[in-house]
C-alpha cells in the first residue's frame, strides 16, 4: 500500500487528487473481491484479513480532506460541481464496499456446491473488471471524455451480463431444499445483493461520466 | 397660461425621459452572462457595464434617436408635448401589462407603435394633415422590417459563428481539463463581448433618446440642452444598472454558473453585431428579441430542443405589441384632444 504524506498531497492538483483517490478505492475494492475469493476457497483467515483491511484502511481520508480543501478554493469555473460529484461517487464505492465487508464478517459461510462457487466467481470477476474500468474512465475524464464515454459503455455491458448471472444465482439459491440452513441462505442472498449493489453503483457512476461527456463535448 | 402649461408638460416629459433611461438600465440583463461566469467582481462588472451603456447612449444613439424623434414623422409634422406624453404613457402602460403577464415585451416596438397611433389620431383631429402625410411610411417600413430581420439575422449569425468556432476549436477540446482551460480563455473574450454589447444596447435605446430628439425637433429645447439631457440620460442609465439592475443581473447570473463562456461570447458578439448594424442604419430594434433568437440559433446549431410553446407565446405578444400600443397611444392622445389639449 502506498503512503501519502501531507507534502506530497499538497503538490497534487484537483485532478491528480481525484486519480489518487480512485486508485486507493479501486485497490480496496480489489482486496474485497480477493477476500470473497478466499471465502469461496474456505480460507477464512485470509478472508478476514482482507475484509478487515477494507474496513480499517483510512488512507483515503487524507486525500479526501486535501481534495475538499483544494476544490473549495480552486478557480475552476464551471466544472467544479461536477468534479465534486465525481469524487463523492468514488467515495460511495468505498462506503458500499465497507458496508458489504462488515456484513460478510458476521458469519462464516460454507458454499452449498461447486456450481454455486463457479457462478459467484463469475460475478466477482465481472466486478473486478468493472472496478478497474471505472478507475480508467475516471482518469480519462480530464484528458479524453470520448474514451471515458466508451469505457463506461463497456462497464454497462459487463454489468448487464452480471445481472443475468445474479438471477441465475438467486434461482439456484431459492431452489435448494427447504431444510437448507436459513443463516447460510440469508448470508448468500445478502452476499449476492451486496456485490450487485456495488456493481449497480459503478454502473450508475459510469452513466454519470457519460452524462458529463454529453454535457461537455462539442461536436461540429 | 398656455406657455406655463407647455413648460410644465415639457418638464414632465424630461423627467419621464430621464426615468426611462433609469428603467432601461434597471432592466438590462446583458451583464448577467459576465457575472455568472465570475470573470470580474460583481461591482466591477456593474461599473464597467454601466459606463459602456452610458457611453453608447451618449455617443452613438443619435441615428436611432433621430429616427424615432423626427424621421418617422411625415414631412412638416412635428411632435407636440401632448403627443410625446401620450406616446410615453401608452408605452409604459403596455410594458406594465407585459410585466404582469410575464412576457418580455419590447419597449422599442411599444414606443414606435404608440407613435403610430398618436399620429393617426393627430391626422384625424388636426387640420392640414392627413393620413398619407402624417407619417414617413418608408421609414416606418424600414423600422418594421428591421424588427423582422434583426432576430432572424441574430439567429443566423449565431448559428454560423458557433459552427465555425465548434469546427475549428471547441470540438478539438476533448478532456475536461482542456475544456476548462479553453473556457478560461473565453472568459476574457466574454468580458470584451459583453462590454461591446452594452455599448450598442445603450446606443439603440431609441425610446429614451428619441423622446429628447422629439422635444428638440419641436423646438422646446435647444441643441445644447438636448446634449445636456442626453448626457444626463447616460448618467441615469448607469445609475439604473448600478442601483436597480443589480438585482435582475444577480438573479439571472445565479442561473448561469454552469453556462460556458464560449457560448456567452458567441451569443453576445452576435447580438452586439446586429445592434451595431441597426444603430448605424438608424433602426430601433429590440435587444431582447435579438438575444432570444441568438440563443435559439445556438440551440439549433447544437441540435438542442427549442421551446416552441414559449417562442409562440413570445411571437404572439411581439405581433400584438405594435397594434395594441398604437390603439392605446391613439386613445390616450384622443382623450387629451377631447380635454382641449393637442
Amino acid at each position: 500500500m502506498k503512503t501519502y504524506d501531507k507534502e506530497k498531497l499538497e503538490k497534487l492538483s484537483v485532478d491528480e487528487l481525484t486519480h489518487t483517490f480512485m486508485d486507493i478505492i479501486n485497490e480496496q475494492t480489489l482486496v474485497l473481491i480477493e477476500g470473497i475469493e478466499h471465502l469461496i476457497d474456505e480460507d477464512f483467515e485470509t478472508f478476514k484479513k482482507n475484509l478487515n483491511y477494507v474496513i480499517e484502511t483510512s488512507t483515503e481520508v487524507k486525500v479526501k480532506k486535501k481534495f475538499e480543501s483544494k476544490i473549495f478554493k480552486s478557480k475552476l469555473m464551471f466544472s467544479k460541481a461536477d468534479r465534486l460529484k465525481v469524487f463523492s461517487k468514488i467515495n460511495d464505492i468505498k462506503n458500499i464496499g465497507e458496508f458489504l465487508a462488515n456484513k460478510m464478517l458476521l458469519y462464516k459461510v460454507i458454499f452449498p456446491d461447486e456450481e454455486f462457487k463457479i457462478q459467484i466467481r463469475y460475478i466477482i470477476n465481472s466486478l473486478r473488471i468493472i472496478s478497474d474500468k471505472i478507475s480508467d474512465a475516471v482518469k480519462f475524464i480530464g484528458s479524453d471524455l470520448v474514451k471515458a464515454h466508451d469505457i463506461c459503455e463497456e462497464i454497462k455491458e459487463e454489468r448487464r451480463k452480471m445481472r443475468k448471472e445474479e438471477f441465475d444465482l438467486l434461482k439456484r439459491l431459492w431452489g435448494y431444499d427447504m431444510d437448507y440452513l436459513s443463516r447460510t441462505f440469508l448470508y448468500l442472498k445478502e452476499l449476492i445483493e451486496g456485490i450487485m449493489m456495488l456493481a449497480d453503483h459503478i454502473k450508475n457512476f459510469a452513466e454519470y461520466i457519460q452524462f458529463l461527456s454529453t454535457k461537455y463535448l462539442i461536436f461540429d | 397660461m398656455a406657455d406655463s402649461v407647455s413648460f410644465s408638460l415639457v418638464t414632465v416629459l424630461i423627467i419621464m425621459g430621464i426615468s426611462l433611461a433609469f428603467a432601461i438600465g434597471a432592466n438590462d440583463e446583458t451583464l448577467s452572462a459576465l457575472v455568472g461566469a465570475g470573470v470580474v467582481k460583481f461591482k466591477v462588472a456593474l461599473i464597467v457595464g454601466g459606463i459602456a451603456t452610458a457611453f453608447g447612449m451618449i455617443f452613438f444613439s443619435q441615428n436611432v434617436g433621430k429616427t424615432v424623434g423626427e424621421d418617422i414623422l411625415g414631412s412638416g409634422v412635428k411632435y407636440t408635448d401632448i403627443m410625446l406624453l401620450a406616446v410615453l404613457i401608452s408605452s409604459i402602460i403596455w410594458l406594465i401589462i407585459g410585466s404582469f403577464a410575464g412576457i418580455p415585451l419590447s419597449s422599442t416596438h411599444s414606443t414606435v407603435g404608440s407613435i403610430f397611433g398618436v399620429l393617426i389620431i393627430y391626422s384625424l383631429t388636426q387640420g392640414g394633415v392627413n393620413l398619407e402625410t402624417a407619417l414617413n411610411y418608408d421609414k416606418l417600413l424600414e423600422v418594421v422590417l428591421g424588427w423582422f430581420f434583426s432576430p432572424a439575422l441574430g439567429l443566423l449569425v449565431t448559428f454560423i459563428l458557433f459552427k465555425i468556432i465548434a469546427r475549428f476549436y471547441l470540438s478539438r477540446q476533448r478532456g475536461l481539463n482542456q475544456i476548462e482551460k479553453s473556457e478560461k480563455r473565453f472568459n476574457w473574450l466574454l468580458f470584451i463581448a459583453v462590454i461591446f454589447a452594452e455599448v450598442w444596447v445603450g446606443a439603440n435605446s431609441a425610446e429614451c433618446v428619441g423622446i429628447f430628439y422629439g422635444i428638440l425637433s419641436s423646438n422646446y429645447i435647444s441643441i445644447m440642452q438636448y446634449w445636456f439631457f442626453v448626457v444626463i440620460c447616460g448618467i441615469f442609465v448607469f445609475l439604473g444598472i448600478f442601483f436597480a439592475g443589480r438585482y435582475v443581473i444577480r438573479n439571472l447570473a445565479s442561473h448561469m454558473t454552469n453556462a460556458r463562456p464560449s457560448e456567452g461570447v458567441i451569443i453576445q458578439s452576435s447580438s452586439a453585431l446586429i445592434l451595431m448594424l441597426a444603430t448605424f442604419l438608424g433602426l430601433p430594434i429590440s435587444h431582447s428579441h435579438v438575444i432570444v433568437f441568438c440563443i435559439i440559433g445556438l440551440n439549433i446549431s447544437q441540435k438542442k430542443e427549442v421551446d416552441k410553446k414559449g417562442l409562440l407565446k413570445m411571437a404572439l405578444y411581439w405581433f400584438l405589441t405594435f397594434p395594441v400600443a398604437a390603439i392605446l397611444g391613439g386613445l390616450i392622445y384622443w382623450f387629451f384632444v377631447l380635454l382641449g389639449f393637442s
